[in-house]
């Protein structure tokens, strides 16, 4: 009954051919460090879950965002375990993404023809990182004011356009209603798209060149 | 064990996947769904005795509009709602106590006296002044609260 409705499915959209390629594709003998981007890419589903259920909740502004975060750890059931999710996940996340870059820095996996691969990689870290800033803010409680209040002082202290990207990042001066709310935006927008959009082109150019072998010795 | 039914190394892996897979997909599928409606199979929490003023403001005989403040926790908002409670007694010691609240889907109803009947405007619904339906949608009559008096003053039971 099931094969019938694959195969059904299958004569009008051809997905068994996509499923063998993204799935059932060769790769070359390789060992667990491999495996790094694959760890990535779960936990950035496992953040998209996530974050997309504390959306359900979370206000994004000044008088609601730190009582909705506590709304959600103290009242809401497995809300603490939805959070926690995201919040541990979100550390992982970047830890993961610099081991895999690691692997493949170490492993020369950026060299032709992976070079565009490496490029889309390069966006890919600095989302994960812009995923990690803004999201830093929204709890609103102390250690979120002061930590984006540093790091948009950090990057105000850049030679000559520093005031000025200092005032974009906060929406004027100082850290206020507008910094939380485009803090907001970006993290659950700006970035989640742009990660879609890169993300796709990584996945193609990985699973269309093929993941590169471990190095050998010349003589083997 | 014959040939043909042996566990492949490449089915026992792809078996082993999937069923890791269900697992994980359980481990955020079933909190998610616990999450998502715990407000919603949430108790809501009793009021309690809630005090409307003086019994001697009852006109006799007709239904006399109470309105008092009572505090309601919606999620992390404490919020002030009025409550209406139309009060009616016939002889100034028994006290019947009924909710403005249209039993058909929700609006407010008023007393007309000239008409001795509740209206409803959101689709001309009329109740006798016992609350019971006289023309209209609705399916029942108003709703009614338990009510007391003590020293002079009418409380009902909110919940
Ligand atoms: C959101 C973060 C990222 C995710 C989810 C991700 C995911 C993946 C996956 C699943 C692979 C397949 C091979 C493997 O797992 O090692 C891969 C390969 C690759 N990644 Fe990433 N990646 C991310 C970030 C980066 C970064 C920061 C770089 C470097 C700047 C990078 C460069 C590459 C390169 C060059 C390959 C090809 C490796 C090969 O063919 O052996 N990636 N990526
Ligand atoms: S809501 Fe009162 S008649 Fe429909």
């Amino acid at each position: 009954m099931i094969t019938k409705i694959a195969n059904w499915f299958d004569e009008r959209v051809g997905w068994k051919a996509v499923w063998e390629t993204i799935f059932l594709r060769k790769i070359p003998k390789v060992n667990w460090l491999y495996t790094l981007g694959s760890a990535t890419l779960f936990t950035a589903v496992n953040q998209a879950v996530t974050g997309i259920l504390l959306t359900i909740y979370y206000v994004p502004t000044p008088d609601h965002a730190y009582d909705s975060v506590q709304y959600i750890t103290t009242q809401i059931p497995m809300g603490w375990l939805i959070r926690g999710l995201h919040h541990w996940g979100a550390s992982a996340m970047v830890i993961l993404t610099v081991l895999h870059m690691l692997r493949v820095i170490l492993l020369g996996a950026y060299k032709y023809p992976r070079e565009v691969t490496w490029f889309t990689g390069v966006f890919l870290l600095l989302v994960v990182v812009g995923f990690g800033f803004t999201g830093y803010l929204l709890p609103w409680d102390q250690k979120a004011y002061w930590g984006s209040s540093v790091g948009t002082r950090i990057a105000g202290s850049t030679p000559v356009v520093g005031d000025w990207i200092l005032r974009v990042m906060r929406g004027g001066p100082d850290l206020s209603a507008i910094t939380l709310v485009r803090f907001f935006g970006v993290h659950v927008w700006v970035l989640p798209a742009s990660l879609i959009l890169l993300l796709g082109i990584h996945m193609y150019l990985v699973i269309k060149i093929g993941i590169s072998a471990v190095p050998k010795r010349e003589e083997e | 064990m014959s040939e043909k039914e042996r566990l492949t190394r490449r089915d026992f892996m792809s078996i082993a996947m999937w069923a890791i897979g269900g697992v994980i997909g359980a481990a955020f599928g079933i909190p998610a769904v616990a999450y998502i409606i715990g407000p919603a199979a949430r108790k809501q929490e009793d009021q309690g005795w809630i005090r409307l003023g003086a019994a001697s403001k009852v006109e006799l005989g007709s239904p006399t509009l109470f309105k008092s403040k009572i505090e309601k926790q919606t999620g992390w908002i404490t919020n002030e709602e009025e409550l209406s409670v139309y009060v009616l007694t016939e002889n100034g010691r028994n006290f019947t106590a009924m909710s403005n609240i249209c039993t058909h889907l929700g609006c407010r109803v008023r007393w007309i006296a000239d008409q001795e009947q509740f209206f409803c405007p959101c689709h001309n619904a009329a109740f006798a002044k016992n609350g019971d339906v006289v023309s209209g949608p609705p399916p029942r009559p108003l709703d009614q609260y338990q009510v007391k008096e003590e020293d002079g003053q009418l409380f009902v039971l909110g919940g």
